[in-house]
């Protein structure tokens, strides 16, 4: 299991398998804490005309999301605004969970959310946070598919305390547990 | 006859109907689809030309053999243009997977010298069979799957 934070996938090249081009890089990861999974990304232009893009990435068009790359089958898998689907094009600002507190169901702080954890490899499925801890130290807890966000805060089961881990590798070992408990696979 | 990249390149390119020398390979541009030699870049920059595979005399150990300097081209296209400034040679191209993680540097690539077939891709030490080819370009040459060692 490949799991890579947001901030790893900013920055990468997006590549044509058919073309073997670099058509842009990945400006930022557009998220639905609903439905537990990436829903596209916005995007850079490369090269000569670097700087923002308005053309976007939905998740059904790619390919695949690797260490060095993100893979799409070719240049029309990039769509404007407009050709995207709506959380896509106008995803909804509220949407941002960064910084947003962490309160188990018994009413516990497990810190701020700091970064998202992906799943990669074809799927983008999100499996975890990456959290600022109450001390200001930094650690992983595992994710339910799905999820109460309002904005400022989000709730996790009780359990979740007891999955906190320190680094990626971890929580690799940890979001299957979890989930196994939470009766959820 | 199995030809690498790497030992054609400098190789004279000889006229076969003056004898004359007419330029020495640059390198070589591959149609990544059909997974065969498109066609031979002779020279660098504003000044290369092409011979189509198919205007191909003989792909000799000494010499490419052309019929006559009329088989000589400029670039006809957008695709063309980037090879010949040397944007798609593929010695030296990085190697990427279908699943988005690097593999390496591309070393050499093998070929049948009769027909213009790739054969292999030599990356460091591993040798990858030519057909996981799946597209190639400015800054990858995308392999298939089965090439995927990703930890």
């Amino acid at each position: 299991m490949l799991l890579m934070t947001a901030s790893q996938i900013r920055g990468l090249p997006v590549v044509t398998v058919q073309g073997g081009e670099d058509v842009a890089e990945v400006r930022d990861v557009i998220y639905s804490p609903e439905a537990g999974r990436l829903v596209g990304v916005t995007l850079n232009k490369r090269g000569f005309l670097a700087g923002r893009s308005r053309d976007v990435l939905p998740a059904e068009a790619i390919h695949a999301i690797g260490q060095d790359a993100v893979m799409v089958l070719d240049e029309s898998s990039l769509v404007t605004p407009e050709d995207a689907p709506e959380d896509v094009g106008h995803p909804a600002t509220e949407r941002n969970v960064l910084e947003d507190d962490i309160l188990t169901e018994g009413g516990a702080s497990l810190g701020k959310v700091a970064d998202l954890v992906l799943l990669v490899g074809s799927s983008g499925e999100v499996v975890g946070y990456q959290i600022e801890k109450p001390g200001g130290e930094r650690g992983y807890i595992p994710l339910p598919a799905q999820l109460s966000v309002s904005g400022v805060a989000l709730v996790v089961p009780n359990m979740t305390e007891e999955f906190v881990q320190d680094d990626l590798v971890g929580l690799g070992g940890a979001v299957d547990e979890f989930r196994t408990r939470l009766g959820l696979t | 006859m199995s030809e690498s990249f790497r030992s054609s390149a400098g190789r004279k390119v000889v006229s076969r109907s003056s004898a004359r020398e007419l330029g020495s390979v640059s390198h070589l541009l591959v149609d990544a689809r059909q997974r065969r030699i498109a066609a031979v870049v002779i020279g660098r920059g504003k000044k290369a030309q092409l011979v189509d595979w198919t205007q191909l005399s003989g792909f000799g150990p000494d010499a490419v053999m052309v019929g006559d300097e009329s088989a000589l081209r400029p670039p006809s296209d957008d695709r063309e243009r980037a090879a010949a400034a040397g944007k798609l040679e593929l010695v030296g191209k990085r190697a990427l997977s279908e699943q988005g993680n690097e593999l390496g540097e591309l070393d050499d690539v093998t070929f049948d010298a009769g027909t213009g077939v790739l054969e292999e891709l030599l990356i460091g030490t591993r040798r990858v069979h030519a057909g996981s080819v799946l597209g190639s370009g400015s800054y990858a040459v995308v392999l298939g799957e089965s090439q995927d060692h990703s930890p």
